[in-house]
């Protein structure tokens, strides 16, 4: 069986665990067809993917990932092949990699996960990006809306302000940075919560562009050397304070997974996965 | 981590709270749902892989993002097609402000034909736009100065210009005061190895200062004492461009004194020109406005010119031929070929 090791990134919220829930489920429950199977249960012990892929399904907001676990779960798979794989994740905790930009260190034992990794997994909040606005714009709003400017309790610089992507471009350059030198070639951005901006009418493409502009620039340029995919990805299948009844509603749990890439749509999550490990 | 007789304790084993009063979530303590228990085991689950209890290895060390010192910045040179702009001027004239609201521009998407590639100074440049962004909190846009002798830093943007071609842009960061004791003592300028080095001299010109009637003249005469400065401190190289940039387009475009400030600028530049004409290969005056706190300008106007001025080609400087003197006689052209 060969051994194949992905890393799931993101900033805390993400969407990292929830994905790896979804996935468990969609893979053990063989309710529809997948680019990767299913395989057996041998060699591991599957307590930590059963409890949030339990969670998932009863449609329950995962627990925060705790800082400072470093966790690796392993699923043993079957590729399009019938080859069997064994595909390890760690599910760590997104305060992690904002250490990385905040504190400028990384943990040696995630640096050892990162070094290993075969294909990166980027997960942003597609609805909780923090975007880089400017003082004179919002100023001018307020003035346009006939309110008063007035000068707030100054707030001082702390590197947790940075604008999403500015976090997301330095987080891929320090991979690249001689300190960790990942030798991942491979990259899929997932914007999560997909399912929340869907109504925008974007492909998950054009949304990077827009609303991701530096993180856009950065990987077209290729200055990363990454050979990269977009996914626009809703693991959730929706608003567990609000649609939790829906969701459970379904007969086939499975098909609350929205996967779009480009402007095709499925419910396979293990897709961007096959691409990374081919 | 608390110690065992800390009476502050959080169950998070990372959690440093004891020592530094700071949840490591980022979490306010009262909301933090570790902080007041016990220290966790950190027992993973059967089955599971959880090294939080094992022994610790010491964290790597990440690139800072800070400013680049001259020795990294020359690193980075060495890499490929790169340009170094150094930017003088006088204290609060916009020289940080001009950088960083350019490296804002590219948050937006290209800049005309250039796009961005990657920064290593992308902690230094966020901490640089903090207070022109709303998450500040400020009413109105702001830059914080360069602290009086910290010496030469270097912003660092990779860009990707027109076909495709990478370009290193490094962008000096100093003090004005240190460039205005050159004007007082040439030979303070021999330690500005950014000038030395530079491909285009970016000279700024105080907009709000050039709308006093009472600052104006003296705004002309430190522009043209810098320069006249940085030429006898022996620190200026052939083939280099310099670019006179009036900063704060924004308040002159508002002022009343808007057409008398345009004019002494067009004579400033003009004056510049004159004096420095022959040791420059080109001149070229710019209006920006970089940081406005009106909208009455776009914010980062005029900066598109300037980075397509930064990043014209520059021309290799042709090495100097002696002239060839041959002896007359043939045995003495011998000798001299054995000879060499």
């Amino acid at each position: 069986m060969t051994e194949r090791s992905t890393v799931i990134c993101g900033l805390p919220g993400s969407g990292k665990t929830t994905f790896l829930a979804a996935l468990w489920h969609l893979i053990t429950a063989r309710e529809i067809d997948t680019a990767l199977r299913f395989g057996s249960l041998r060699n591991g012990d599957s307590a930590h993917l059963n409890a949030i892929a339990s969670r998932w399904r009863n449609a329950e907001a995962q627990e925060r990932t705790a800082v400072g676990s470093l966790r690796l779960v392993s699923m043993n798979l079957v590729a399009g092949d019938d080859s069997p794989m064994r595909l390890t994740f760690p599910d760590l905790s997104g305060e992690a990699y904002r250490r990385m930009w905040e504190e400028r260190d990384c943990d040696a034992d995630v640096a050892d996960v990162l070094i290993a990794g075969q294909g990166v997994i980027l997960f942003i909040h597609a609805d909780e990006i923090q975007a880089p606005l400017w003082v004179v714009d919002v100023t001018d709003l307020t003035r346009r809306m006939g309110l008063p400017v007035e000068e707030g309790q100054e707030i001082p610089w702390s590197p947790r302000l940075a604008p999403t992507q500015v976090q997301l471009v330095e987080f891929l350059q320090l991979l690249r940075s001689p300190a960790l030198d990942v030798r991942a070639q491979r990259l899929a951005v997932m914007l999560s919560a997909w399912d929340k901006v869907a109504s925008e009418g974007r492909t998950p493409e054009t949304f990077l562009n827009e609303r991701l502009p530096l993180l856009d620039q950065y990987l077209r340029s290729g200055a990363g050397r990454w050979d990269w995919r977009t996914y626009g990805v809703s693991a959730q299948g929706g608003d567990f304070a609000t649609d939790a009844e829906t969701l459970r509603a379904k007969d086939r749990p499975s098909t609350r997974i929205q996967v779009v890439a480009g402007t095709q749509e499925s419910h396979d999550l293990t897709e961007p996965l096959a691409w990374l490990m081919g | 981590m608390a110690d065992d007789n800390s009476k502050v304790t959080c169950a998070n084993p990372e959690c440093r709270v004891g020592e530094t009063g700071k949840c490591v979530e980022g979490l306010v303590l009262s909301e933090c749902p570790h902080y007041g228990s016990a220290q966790e085991s950190a027992e993973g689950i059967e089955g599971i892989e959880d090294q939080a209890d094992t022994g610790r290895r010491e964290a790597i060390t990440l690139p800072s993002g800070e400013l680049l010192s001259v020795k990294e910045a020359a690193s980075l040179l060495r890499r490929g097609e790169a340009r170094v702009i150094a930017l003088i001027g006088p204290t609060e004239a916009g020289k940080t402000t001009l950088v960083a609201s350019l490296y804002d521009l590219f948050q937006r998407g290209p800049v005309d034909d250039f796009q961005f590639r990657r920064s290593e100074t992308l902690y230094a440049f966020e901490r640089g736009c903090h207070e022109a962004r709303a998450a500040s909190q400020r009413a109105t846009p702001h830059t914080k100065r360069t602290p009086i002798g910290s010496g030469v830093g270097f912003f660092h943007l990779g860009l990707c210009g027109a076909k495709d071609v990478a370009l290193e842009v490094v962008l000096s960061d100093r003090a004005g005061e240190e460039y205005r004791a050159a004007g007082d003592d040439p030979s303070v300028a021999r330690d500005f190895t950014e000038v030395l080095r530079a491909d285009v001299l970016t000279m700024l010109v105080d907009g709000e200062r050039l709308l006093d009637l009472g600052a104006r003249h003296n705004v002309r005469s430190e522009v043209e004492m810098t320069l006249q400065a940085l030429l006898d401190g022996d620190v200026l190289s052939e083939g280099q461009r310099l670019a006179v940039v009036l900063t704060k387009a924004d308040l002159i475009e508002e002022s009343a004194q808007r057409d008398r400030a345009n004019a002494d600028f067009t004579r400033l530049a003009e004056n510049v020109r004159r004096l420095f004409g022959s040791v420059f290969r080109t001149i070229e005056p710019f209006q920006v406005a970089a940081s406005p706190s009106t909208t009455i300008v776009p914010r980062g106007y005029g900066l598109s010119d300037l980075l397509g001025f930064w990043t014209a080609p520059t021309t290799i400087v042709p090495a100097r031929v002696l002239p060839l003197r041959l002896p007359a006689r043939a045995m003495e052209r011998i000798q001299a070929v054995r000879d060499e």
